[in-house]
Order: structure tokens, then sequence, then C-alpha cells
């Protein structure tokens, strides 16, 4: 890290969908052990720009840098081999899948020797260290056999969020992630962002709850129509004031 | 505690399906004993197995698509294809004076060729031009069926060495041909992947849901591909061992294939909806569906109602599901 860049930064991103312009030159960064809000109405752009970030989507003009160095995502799986870790709005897990097979999902533990060269897997190590890992990022669920559309709704995208922070290394993206959520387990949510943060990840959250936005983000940037309107510190809005800022009735 | 309850009932209940597919299958073995003791003879049974041969294979291949949330209607003519290239192939080198051996060697090449290229043009018409899968594979169940026409006529392509029977029918242990033993060695291949291997996880998981697939790094393109591919190569290999068998090849021989494919898949549980179905069930259901259509003619039904039953089949199994899910998903 070099100290002077930001560790996530995009610059001029631009996105089309046909005829409609999800993101026009977006600049965005985020720095290690920084907690920054994205907000905006429906349709503002924010899980587009967190598909750009992800990898899942490739910008038709804009740069991406990690820690100051030019990257170019050609799938999700470039942007998590180099540490960006991402819970997308609403498509976070397999349901059929257990506990431990969504934690492990593209990053199976294999066999030892012959059979691991094969594919074959070790459910075993993959059971025993998925329960670590979700309680060591401060989440729990049972570790169970069944699958995950047998949980509950909260634990469900407790299981989601875990993998998330689980297996970051730099950045961790969530999109909504205490939508659906009740208020004890989105005060959970809200503890992993912070522990997170305390280690020196980058965080990007994505809500409409805004009293959750400026309770544990230290920066907030507002998005409408597809370009940042407004980019500040959390500590400069009121409920009132961010809200404004959201739909454009007044400027902050 | 409650939850330990809940786990064991549901354990309870994934057992109980196996262990009711066999049950109906003993039934129906006893049924049709009754009517025709026929049926309970070793002949009967290496016949069943003969039939269910070409079946199960089939029925994997559908199974690694269904459980992506595919389908693969093009099997029954892949088979077709497969058999009547083989045929023709192998009555070619055996006229240009080529040892059988060899000419049986090229023709399996061939046979399995045709399922690489259909299997190929299924997965890319999916992933790369976005077709949904039962379109992509219907054209291409039309394509292959044509091509069968054009290359026979229409007719029978026989001409086959002496070997071809020899290696389709000389059976060991009683009632295990060599086409039954290699069946049985790929249904214990696929269930060791499609249970214990990232192969059946990922396959799994694409079908579950392929946008969370995509996000853990998993090529879920790529992936689809290669599941048609093994779709169309085991219904290939389907339709050279049927050409083993009978030692010749017609046109006409996958027609309804995909049917009798799609009724053991669902009879052995496999959710239409993708990313569930176990590979053990659905070789109880291959039994099942051979048993049925063999025990028909058996007990003197005409063939031509096989489709229908066939048919039945597939709407009782997916009704049935569709009880059994709810609450569940
Ligand atoms: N896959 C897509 N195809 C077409 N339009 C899309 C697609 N995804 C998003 N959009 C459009 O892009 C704009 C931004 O959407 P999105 O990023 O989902 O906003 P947000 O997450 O802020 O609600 C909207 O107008 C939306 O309709
Ligand atoms: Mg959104």
């Amino acid at each position: 890290m070099t100290g002077t860049s930001p560790l996530y930064e995009v610059r001029g991103v631009g996105k089309r969908y046909g005829g409609i312009v999800a993101l026009d030159s977006v600049d965005f960064a985020l720095n290690a052990g920084e907690v920054v809000g994205l907000v905006g109405d429906n349709g503002a752009g924010k899980s587009t720009l967190v598909k750009v970030l992800s990898g899942a989507h490739e910008p038709d003009s804009g740069e991406i840098y990690l820690d100051g160095e030019r990257r170019v995502w050609k799938s999700p799986h470039d942007a998590l081999d180099a540490g960006v870790e991402t819970l997308y709005q609403d498509s976070g897990i397999a349901p059929d899948l257990t506990v431990a097979a969504n934690v492990f999902l593209g990053r199976e533990i294999l066999r030892q020797g012959f059979l691991g060269k094969l594919g074959f897997l070790d459910e075993k190590a993959m059971r025993d260290q998925a329960h670590s890992e979700l309680e060591r990022v401060g989440i729990a669920v049972p570790a169970s056999d069944r699958p995950v559309a047998r949980l509950s709704g909260g634990q469900r995208q407790a299981v989601a969020i875990g993998r998330a922070v689980a297996w970051a290394n730099k950045v961790i993206i969530l999109d909504e992630p205490t939508n659906h959520l009740g208020a004890r387990q989105a005060g959970e949510v809200l503890e992993v962002i912070r522990q997170a943060r305390a280690k020196g990840f980058g965080v990007i959250f994505i809500s409409h709850t805004l009293p959750h936005v400026l309770e544990v983000t230290d920066r907030i940037v507002v998005l409408r129509l597809g370009r940042v309107v407004t980019d500040a510190p959390s500590s400069q809005f009121t409920p009132d004031s961010l809200l404004k800022a959201i739909t454009g009735l007044s400027q902050t | 505690m409650e939850m330990q309850g809940k786990l064991a009932r549901l354990k309870a209940a994934g057992m109980r399906q196996d262990i009711v597919l066999l049950l109906l299958f003993c039934l129906m073995v006893l049924a049709f004993s009754l009517v025709n003791p026929r049926f309970f003879s070793i002949r009967a049974m290496a016949n069943i197995l003969q039939d269910f041969s070409p079946v199960v294979l089939m029925a994997i291949g559908q199974t690694f698509v269904i459980a992506s949330r595919g389908i693969d209607l093009s099997v029954g003519s892949v088979l077709g294809l497969a058999g009547v290239s083989m045929a023709l192939v192998i009555r070619a080198a055996n006229e240009a004076g080529m040892d059988p051996w060899l000419a049986i060697a090229l023709g399996l090449a061939v046979a399995i060729g045709v399922g690489v290229v259909v299997g190929l043009v299924n997965g890319l018409l999916i992933t790369y031009c976005r077709l949904v899968p039962f379109v992509a594979t219907l054209a291409t169940m039309g394509a292959a069926a044509g091509l069968s026409l054009v290359l026979t006529g229409g007719t029978q392509i026989a001409g086959a060495p002496k070997e071809v029977i020899l290696l389709g029918n000389a059976t060991y242990l009683g009632a295990l041909t060599v086409p039954v033993i290699v069946v049985f060695l790929i249904i214990v291949v696929s269930w060791a992947f499609m249970s214990r291997a990232r192969f059946g996880r990922w396959t799994y998981a694409v079908g579950s849901n392929p946008f969370a697939a995509r996000g853990a790094g998993i090529d879920v393109e790529s992936h689809l591909i290669k599941l048609y591919l093994l779709s169309g190569v085991l219904a290939a290999l389907a339709g050279a061992f049927v050409y083993f068998r009978l030692g010749s090849g017609s046109p006409l021989s996958g027609r309804g294939g995909e049917l009798n494919a799609i009724a053991a898949t669902v009879i052995g549980g496999v959710s239409l909806l993708g990313g569930t179905g176990k590979l053990s069930g659905v070789v109880i259901g291959a039994l099942i569906t051979t048993a049925v259509l063999s025990g028909l003619i058996l007990i003197g039904v005409q063939p031509n109602w096989q489709q229908i039953v066939v048919a039945a089949l597939i709407a009782i199994a997916v009704g049935a599901q569709g009880l059994g899910a709810k609450g569940g998903r």
C-alpha cells in the first residue's frame, strides 16, 4: 500500500444498459479501515456500481485501481482473487446447498492426493472450518447439513455476509445486507461491519435504512440517476439532510 | 431440541424416498412376474439390463443438466444419430476389408464425436447465444433426427461384422454383457463425481442460484458447456451400445428416448427447478422406467402405448414432487 492512494478506487466509470445510463462518469474511492455508505434512490445505480467494483460487469468507460494499481476485472473471479469480496443484493447464496458448501463455494477444500486432483471434496474440513470462520467474524449460525433454504431469512443472510467477510482480505462490498432483517439481526450485521473496519478492511455499505448508514459509516456517497451528487464525512449529515441529498429536493 | 427433531425427520424423509423407490421397483417386478412368470427369469433380467443401459446413460446426462436448471431434449436423437453414423462407418470399413475390431474402434470414435459435437452446440447455444435450454436442445433434437434420416435415407443400416454382435451380446456371470459392465462403471463414477466432488457441487450451485455461483467465482458458462457435452457423449454411448446389441443402426432407434430419460430423472427425485436430486435415485428411476417398458410388453400391452405410459409417469412424478416440496422451498 502506498499510503497516498486510496485502497480501492474507480475514476470516470460509465455504464449503460441499452438506452439507460446506469452510471455516468462516477468517481468513487475507499480507504483501508474505512466504511463508506453508498446511498441513493431505487435506480440510482448503486447495484450497478457494485457489479463494476466486484467484476461482475465490465464498465463501458473508466478505470479501476486497487492499491493504486490499475486493474481490469474480466470476471468476479479476478476481483475475488485480488481480495475484493461482494455480497450481491438478493443473490448471495445457493439455497439448495448447505452452510459449509455456501461458505466454500468456488473455493472448495479438496482431499489430499489423487482424489483431490480429481476434484473430490474434503467435506469434513469444510464443515469444521465453515463453522469456525463464521464464528471468527462474529456470526452464529447452526452448523448443519441442511440446505440453507431451511434456515430463517436472517440466518440465511448471516451466512451470506459471513462468507463475504470471512474471505475478504482487502475490500468488502455489502449491497443491502440488512434488508429483510429484524432490528436485532441488523444490529449484528452493523457490529460485523465495525469489526471488519477495525481489522483494516475497506467496507462499502449499501442500505436504504438511513439510521444504519449514519450509525456505521465514516463517509457517505450519494448517487442520483447514475451520478455522484454528494461525497462527505458522515458527521456532516443529519437524517434530514441525508434524505434531502438522496431525493434532490435540496442540496447539502 | 426442536431443530434436532426436524433434522431427524428430514433425514428420515430423505431415506424414505430411496426406499420407497426401491420398494416400488420390487413391487412392479413382483406384479409383472405374477402376470407373466417369464419376467422373473435370468433371461428376462438380462434383457432388462440391456434395455436399462441406454435409459440410464441418457438419464445420467439428463440429471447433470436438469440439476443445473436446464434440460436436454436432444438425447434421443443423438442416440439415433450416433448409432447410424457408427453403423455407416463400420459397414464401410468392413467392406473395405479393415480389421473388424479396428473398424469398431473407429465407429465408436465417430459415435462419441457425434455426441461431442451436438453437446457442444447445445452448450454454446445456451451460454453464448443465450437460448433457453428447452429451445436450444429442441432445435438440435430436430436437426440430429433429420440428419439421421438424410444419412440413411430412412432405412436401417446393417452389414456389421459378427464381432459387433459378439461385443454387444456375449454374457458373463449369467446376465452381464460388456456394455452393461461399462454402464455400471459409468454409474459409479458419475455418482461419485456428482455426490462427492467439486463437479457435482458446482452443478447444484449453478442450478440453485446461477448468480451466486458466478459471484463465487465459478465460471458458470464453461461448467454448463461441460454438462451438455457430457450429456451428448453419454447419449452417443447409449447409441453405440444399442448398435452393438442389434448389429444395425436405425434412424428411428432414439425416438422418444428423451421422454424415457426425463421420466427416469424425475421419478428419481430430481427437481426440474434445478439445484437438487441424487444420482442414486435416478438409477432406480431408470430401473423403474425400464421395468415398466419391458413389463408392458411382457404382459401383452401394445408397444404403441409405451410413450403414453412414460408421459403419464413423468406427470405423476413431477406432481408428487410438487406435493413433497410444499413448505420446503
Ligand atoms: N441488467 C439490467 N438491464 C437493464 N437495465 C438495468 C439493469 N440493471 C440495472 N438497470 C437499470 O440501471 C439503473 C440503475 O439500477 P441499479 O444499479 O439496480 O440501481 P439501485 O441499485 O441504486 O437501485 C436503473 O434504471 C435500472 O433500471
Ligand atoms: Mg440495488
